[in-house]
């Protein structure tokens, strides 16, 4: 093999670890992740985070997010030293080895707890931060569960709102068109308005039925104290609930005693009243919470 | 020799103002009143909040200030109402607003005083400057009232409606406040 050959093959091969070496290292590279929280266990968000190879002194940083955790990747194997420091606490260190391609956890304590450092001036910051105010962790962290939850329950509640309204409109027109369904001095009506009104009486049934279900399948939040007319909003379907079924039982007694050419009799003469004291019920409980944004 | 005194007395009386400013301090909010207000034509509510806790550390001569409040703190005294506007603005996912603000220490003397704010709510952050505020010194404690000219538009919230019109963009929240030094 003359000289020049064996160059060109030592060539080759510089070229080939050149190239590979950059793929191994990046295959070999391993990250240090953890939590940081305070000693009452509360994550503690935005702590700055080093991470520092203790042989080497290569150093990385990065920040907690708002639930305290942190993530440092593409570090190579060694012995690396993880500082956290916070507004308000003493810096936290600790030691920790990573081996080849590895992930390894390491969690930190700060000393104190966020509503205990209220003199953060003295642990040298400049700006305070929202940690520091000592607000409960669960006040503070986003939940888009819980949004979710929010965003299901007003959109149930809109439909519900437009259905009662609906309802409404239909059991007006049910009572306009009783006339027709009892005609006139202690008459029987004719069975086209027996049957108008009887359809109306069904469609306002069942509309109150759809308009029910999505008042009491929204979401429920918990934890709130009732206040303003979304409680005359609620007292009034004691009235409508019970009403909108004894409406319906009256008005099947009144239209069965009229279909046989009786005139309406016994508790079935009370069809109408409960129809009048349902409808005002309802309406006054869709005005209550109508009228407000 | 007497000239070299008379520049160390000099130097030691220009020192002085630069001393006084060393003298770090820390403010607490002692109580809170922020009131929102929204207009609709048919309508004008206000949702009150007492809970908003507070900070502010001057170093140098430079305050830095930092108010929280929890957004499902402000009533407006109907519930549905509030529950609604802590999903309009997103409540849930971000229940904080947060109000920073820097101030030379002197302004704290009391008197009207214009600031700079940055607000973040809604998941957005905007500024405001030049915002008017009034600071009137009790004792170890200052009184600060003003109004934030926020607006619906400045944190990309969709308007709630009523009857089809949405509410005016003008969304002001007033602010008393008193901070005690600490």
């Amino acid at each position: 093999m003359n000289a020049k050959r064996v160059k060109f093959y030592l060539g080759i091969m510089l070229l080939s670890l050149s190239v590979s070496f950059p793929l191994w290292a990046q295959n070999s590279s391993g990250t240090i992740s953890g939590t940081v929280t305070d000693l009452s266990g509360s994550p503690v968000a935005n702590a700055r985070i080093t991470v520092s190879n203790v042989f080497t002194g290569q150093a990385a940083a990065t920040q907690t997010d708002a639930s305290g955790r942190y993530s440092v990747p593409k570090l190579g194997p060694g012995k690396y030293e993880v500082a956290a420091v916070a507004e308000g606490f003493p810096t936290s260190k600790s030691r920790v080895a990573l081996a080849a391609g590895a992930t390894q956890t390491l969690n930190l304590q700060l000393e104190g707890t966020s509503s205990s450092n209220t003199n953060t001036a003295q642990s040298g910051g400049t700006e305070p931060s929202l940690s520091s105010l000592g607000f409960p962790t669960s006040e503070v962290q986003g939940n888009a569960k819980e949004q979710a939850l929010l965003n299901k329950r007003t959109r149930m509640l809109q439909i519900h709102q437009k259905l009662g309204m609906v309802t409404v409109a239909a059991m007006v027109a049910a009572l306009i068109a009783s006339g027709g369904a009892k005609g006139h001095h202690g008459l029987p009506g004719s069975p086209t308005g027996r049957n108008v009104h009887m359809g109306l009486g069904a469609t306002t049934a069942g509309l109150y039925a759809a308009t029910a279900y999505f008042a009491l399948a929204a979401p429920r939040v918990q934890g709130v104290q009732v206040r303003g007319p979304i409680r005359l909003h609620k007292a009034m379907a004691w009235i409508h609930g019970p009403g909108m079924i004894m409406t319906a039982v009256l008005g099947a007694m009144a239209y069965s005693q009229l279909s046989k050419g009786e005139r309406v009799h016994g508790i079935a003469k009370y069809h109408q009243t409960a129809a009048i004291v349902t409808t005002a019920a309802l309406a006054t409980a869709v005005f209550a919470v109508t009228f407000k944004f | 020799m007497k000239i070299i005194r008379s520049i160390l007395l000099f130097s030691l009386v220009l020192a002085l103002p630069g001393l006084a400013h060393a003298a770090d301090s820390t403010w607490v909010l002692e109580q809170s009143t922020l009131t929102y207000h929204v207009s609709h034509p048919l309508h004008h509510v206000e949702g009150v909040s007492h809970a908003a806790r507070g900070k502010g550390i001057c170093k140098a001569g430079v305050c830095n200030f930092l108010a929280a409040v929890p957004v499902k703190t402000f009533q407006s005294g109907d519930t549905n109402r509030d529950l609604h506007m802590i999903e309009v603005v997103r409540g849930a996912e971000f229940p904080m607003v947060v109000v920073r603000t820097e101030l030379p220490e002197s302004d704290l003397k009391g008197g009207s005083i214009q600031v700079n704010l940055t607000v973040q709510f809604a998941g957005q952050t905007a500024h405001y400057n030049n915002v008017p505020f009034k600071l009137v010194p009790e004792g170890k404690e200052v009184r600060v009232v003003g109004t934030i000219p926020t607006t619906v538009s400045d944190f990309k919230i969709k308007p709630p409606e009523l009857l089809a019109m949405p509410i005016n963009n003008n969304i002001p929240v007033d602010v008393d406040m008193t901070w005690k030094e600490q």
